[in-house]
């Protein structure tokens, strides 16, 4: 019989601690999530090489650590530039020349760079699993009778930062205001005078920078290994679509609502069910609400 | 023909001579070739690797010894990467290599396909590291194998748990409350499944739990932990296979959750030196079902086992600068028997291999790992032929501590106790 | 006739092929190439005639897979039913995820497939009471032609009929009423729609017809290589593979998915077994360059490659004019 049923203050204390940890798996997953709404809102590619440029960031990070002992906070900031230019790289070598083409070429073209960086990674460094152990990695921090990870703590606030920032960049930077002009009518946005490839390339880096931030804030809390991206990139685009494409605050409440139906999933049903609880989850919310849930109804139409 | 034709023929025609033309050639005299597949890209190309490893360093030890049948061992490699790969890979080494026998293949759906491949063209499937338990049940007569199947895993923890530990819990078997938590791969499932048979039917074991888990999208078991907390078991038995033991142990600890003792089987997970390199002393206390290390009393063995033992692990050593991972032996244990065999039989042809296979009979100790070796008919080694070792993570190395007579180094924090009382 | 003498010319080749060559490989390859070229032909019924890019096809070539596997293994039963069997349940599955996804264009569509290949997936590998869970399903492998124990040579012909058949469906999609419904819906929706053309019900018609003969490709894969892997049979991986192959060898044009599963497969295992020699820890490197290969032929010839035949055609015939 589940002891859940009934509520007294060891209940209270379980509910606290699925809270807590909701929470700090959904602004893990908002990290991962906000620079792929971007890279998908608006420029409409589903980029199958997003979970790669994660498994970038945490090598970064593990590499930083074991050859200079670099804190991965340090790292985070070096970062930020360097994957910026990763992704203004890889646009110009891989991306711009299909930007024009159909989405068929763009997801595919993805898919090469994604077995590409892989396999990369895979002769670099080979397939051994990697740690990033820094102090904090162990610290324990408890609230109450709830228990957590001081780097989930920082993942999560890093991605608040995030967030807000780029809600702010995209709301009220004339630069943010033309990359949403841009998702919303290519055709429309040209003739208005706007450089489209400038737009992409820009949108491009910027979610590569985010990934790749994420990569490295989220080092100390899993392995490192050629294949460590794909864990999270099926359910990123579960948050992006369910919080609407292009929408920085609904990745991050996508995020919490993905987390909450992992860990109550994970609690009342079993984990061996909770994937299939998200993936029901996306498939109501494509037939129902394709726009997500916090999106505008037929925005999933733009530009598609 | 139009150009249009002539394009598309062509490069129809580009692509079948790409396949003709990737030829590797027969060995040249004074070499017999082996075919061996592993999966060299993929998820489990990490264990590949050193399974390849362990194959070639216990390669040049047999070559160092003559060879087999007067010749010096080779290898033609096949990347293994999943199972439609693993046939074509097979086919590519039967008829470009002409080799006659393929070990390999590590996982269970690559060791399915494969030997399925290799039964078609009557070539001889070694396997050394699959567990699949359907494997050696098909009837095939050429399809060999070296390692348990994975229904002993399951099968030796629970003798372990029952006959080692319960009594010093002063519990009796059937009192013992167990969980069992796993990854959801056919390895954890196999594992798993015949170990809840066991714990039940034989011993009356009171299972509080059965939780499966998907390794690759899994980064939070604070929900499981949370629960099992209030089931309270005393034996949790944790099938993992990599980083998800790493985190299940670091939140449980988080968590409070105390149990008295955390039992897992195999060379991942909890099993991988990664383990004791992620946590330290802070890993203390898990057991592992798996290979020998640390603390194997190599005066256990015979004469000749120890001399490979030494050998084997000291150009490991050499090699990988590291101790030798299980992966490294299950290949070498696996290509010394097929040495032994082939002495025996002197040849490669089916029914001569084959009652070499049957006749060979050595007790436990006699080999690496400490194996003896017995093949049923249906070409499996007898379980009971192949030693396991339980093992115990201690100051960031994995100590063997059982079989006791095998072993120096003696069990600890038998029950956990407290998470910082571990020293 | 002219028209399909580029097919003509590849099935007779593949006809005559194991007459001449008798090594296991080139068989082996052979079969995998026409095999694979007639589930992606699948995959063109409705990616490429009707325009529902799908990246979840391999729901349909599990579904297939587990019915060959579950007949013949668990019930003794002849695999040709369990081709039946698994046609009829992947027509339900297909009908069930066109109805479902029915609104949705593009990139929404793709990811709505996979999301039912996964759940399919998860499904598969933790109902162990039905379908052995992760550790899957050896096939048994019991000589003769009932029972799909084959060898080579005759494996051949078998695929090539399967190819045969299905390239002659794609054709009657190109020439029949329906067929040009479909163009019209892929083109342009709602234009379609205002021609009075039932785009929805041709949608839904697509996947599931589409959805049938993957599953068929599926069970006969399933006894070809006698293993059946939830994690294989259902992944993303295998899925992608079937768009693939139609996108490089062109998409909504009869011959192009067995034009593109003829080039990828032949890449792949000749890069195989060129790298096979190398060190252990650079085998990789075989993918790497296949990745390359891959972004340099989809931005390079996006048309695919009967598009690019087309192309060297107008060319030709503007350069005569």
């Amino acid at each position: 019989m589940d002891p859940a049923r009934t509520l007294g203050p060891a209940q209270i204390d379980v509910l606290a601690q699925l809270f807590v940890s909701t929470i700090l798996l959904g602004g893990i997953y908002a990290l991962i999530a906000v620079g792929l709404t971007l890279i998908f809102g608006i420029m409409r590619v589903v980029n199958f090489a997003h979970g790669e440029f994660l498994m970038l960031g945490m090598y970064l990070a593990f590499w930083s650590f074991a050859l200079y002992g670099l804190d991965p906070y340090l790292v985070l900031v070096a970062a930020i530039p360097l994957f910026f230019l990763t992704g203004l790289v890889t646009y110009a070598l891989v991306m711009k020349g299909v930007i024009r083409a159909s989405h068929n070429v763009q997801i595919f073209t993805t898919v090469g760079l994604s077995i590409a960086l892989q396999n990369l990674a895979l002769v670099l460094w080979t397939g051994d699993f990697r740690f990033v152990r820094p102090w904090h990695a162990s610290v324990i921090l408890r609230v109450g009778a709830s228990a957590f990870n001081l780097s989930q703590v920082v993942a999560f606030a890093v991605a608040v930062a995030f967030t807000i920032g780029l809600f702010a960049f995209m709301k009220w930077t004339h630069a943010g205001r033309v990359m949403r002009a841009t998702a919303q009518d290519r055709d429309a946005a040209t003739l208005m005078g706007i450089d489209t490839d400038r737009v992409y390339r820009l949108t491009f880096a910027i979610g590569i920078a985010c990934v790749g931030v994420a990569g490295v804030l989220v080092s100390p809390l899993y392995s490192v290994y050629p294949t460590a991206g794909l864990q999270f990139v099926l359910l990123a685009y579960v948050v992006v679509v369910l919080g609407g494409l292009g929408d920085m605050v609904g990745a991050l409440l996508g995020s919490v609502i993905v987390a909450s139906v992992e860990v109550v999933g994970s609690y009342v049903v079993g984990s061996a069910w909770k994937e299939v609880l998200y993936f029901l989850l996306f498939i109501a919310v494509l037939v129902f609400r394709p726009a997500g849930l916090f999106g505008q109804r037929g925005a999933e139409n733009l530009g598609v | 023909m139009h150009r249009r034709h002539l394009v598309v023929v062509s490069a129809v025609v580009l692509a079948l001579a790409l396949v003709a033309g990737s030829s590797s050639g027969q060995a040249p005299s004074g070499e017999y070739k082996i075919g061996l597949l592993e999966p060299l890209t993929g998820p489990l190309a990490f264990e590949g690797k050193r399974h390849l490893e362990g194959y070639e360093i216990m390669r040049d030890m047999i070559n160092d010894r003559g060879g087999v049948m007067g010749k010096k061992i080779t290898f033609a490699v096949g990347d293994a990467t999943d199972p439609t790969a693993a046939a074509s890979e097979a086919n590519r080494l039967i008829t470009r290599d002409g080799v006659k026998i393929i070990t390999g293949t590590y996982s269970s759906t690559l060791c399915g396909a494969a030997s399925e491949a290799a039964s078609r063209q009557n070539v001889i499937y070694w396997e050394s590291s699959c567990v699949d338990p359907r494997f050696a049940r098909r009837g095939l007569k050429n399809v060999f194998r070296t390692e348990i199947d994975g229904t002993g895993f399951g099968w030796y923890n629970i003798e372990f748990i029952a006959k080692h530990l319960a009594h010093r819990f002063n519990l009796r078997p059937n009192q013992l409350k167990i969980a069992f938590i796993s990854e959801d791969s056919s390895y954890g499932q196999g594992v798993t499944e015949a170990a809840r048979q066991r714990a039940k039917q034989e011993f009356g074991m009171q299972e509080v739990a059965s939780e499966y888990y998907a390794f690759a999208s899994t980064n939070d078991f604070t929900p499981i932990i949370v629960k099992l907390k209030q089931l309270n078991p005393d034996v949790v038995h944790h099938i993992a296979r990599g980083n998800d033991a790493v985190l299940f142990w670091r939140q449980s600890r988080e968590q409070q959750f105390v149990f008295k003792a955390l039992v897992h089987a195999g060379a991942t997970g909890y099993g991988s030196p990664d383990f004791g390199k992620a946590l330290g002393a802070d890993g203390n206390g898990p057991f592992v079902l798996a290979e020998p290390g640390p603390g194997l009393r190599l005066d256990a063995l015979r004469p000749e086992a120890q001399k490979l033992e030494r050998e084997f692990t000291e150009a490991v050593k050499k090699r990988t600068g590291a101790e030798p991972y299980a992966s490294h032996r299950l290949a070498g244990a696996g290509l010394w028997l097929l040495k032994l065999v082939l002495d025996e039989a002197k040849t490669d042809e089916l029914d001569r291999f084959r009652s070499a296979v049957m006749s060979l009979d050595l007790p436990v100790g006699s080999t690496l790992n400490g194996w003896g070796v017995k093949f049923a008919e249906n070409g499996q080694n007898a379980n009971e032929r192949v030693q396991h070792y339980m093992l115990q993570w201690q100051n960031g190395q994995m100590a063997t501590v059982w079989p006791e007579e095998f072993t120096t180094i003696r069990a600890k924090w038998i029950p956990l106790g407290p998470w910082d009382q571990r020293k | 006739m002219k028209k399909h003498a580029g097919a003509i010319v590849l099935f007779a080749v593949a006809a005559l092929t194991p007459l001449v060559i008798r090594g296991g490989f080139f068989l082996d390859s052979l079969v995998i190439i026409l095999l694979w070229g007639a589930i992606s032909a699948a995959w063109n019924v409705a990616g490429g005639y009707a325009g529902q890019v799908s990246l979840g096809h391999a729901a349909f070539f599990g579904i297939g897979a587990y019915a060959a596997a579950l007949v013949s293994a668990r019930w003794q039963q002849s695999p040709w039913l369990g081709l039946l069997v698994g046609m009829l349940v992947s027509v339900a599955a297909g009908l069930i995820i066109g109805y479902l996804s029915n609104r949705l264009r593009g990139p929404y569509f793709a990811l709505s497939t996979i999301a039912f290949s996964q759940v399919l997936l998860i499904v598969a590998s933790r109902w162990r009471g039905f379908t052995a869970g992760s550790e899957g399903i050896p096939v048994p492998f019991r000589p003769g032609f009932w029972t799909l124990g084959l060898g080579h040579v005759a494996w051949v012909y078998v695929a090539l009929a399967l190819a045969v058949v299905y390239y002659l469906v794609e054709v009657y999609l190109e020439r029949s009423r329906i067929g040009y419904q479909l163009a019209g819906v892929r083109e342009d929706e709602e234009a379609a729609e205002a021609l009075g053309i039932a785009s929805r019900r041709l949608k839904v018609f697509a996947i599931a017809l589409s959805a049938a003969l993957t599953s068929i490709g599926g069970s006969l894969w399933a006894q070809y290589i006698g293993f059946v892997d939830p994690f294989y049979v259902f992944s993303v991986d295998l899925s992608v593979r079937f768009a693939l192959h139609t996108i490089i060898g062109g998409m909504g044009v009869a011959l192009g998915p067995f034009l593109g599963a003829a080039l990828i497969t032949a890449l792949e295992t000749s890069l195989r077994a060129h790298f096979s020699g190398i060190k252990g820890g650079y085998v990789g490197l075989y993918l790497v360059t296949y990745g390359v290969i891959l972004i340099l032929v989809v931005r390079f010839v996006p048309e695919g490659l009967a598009g690019l035949a087309a192309r060297v055609r107008t060319r030709t015939i503007r350069a005569h004019a």
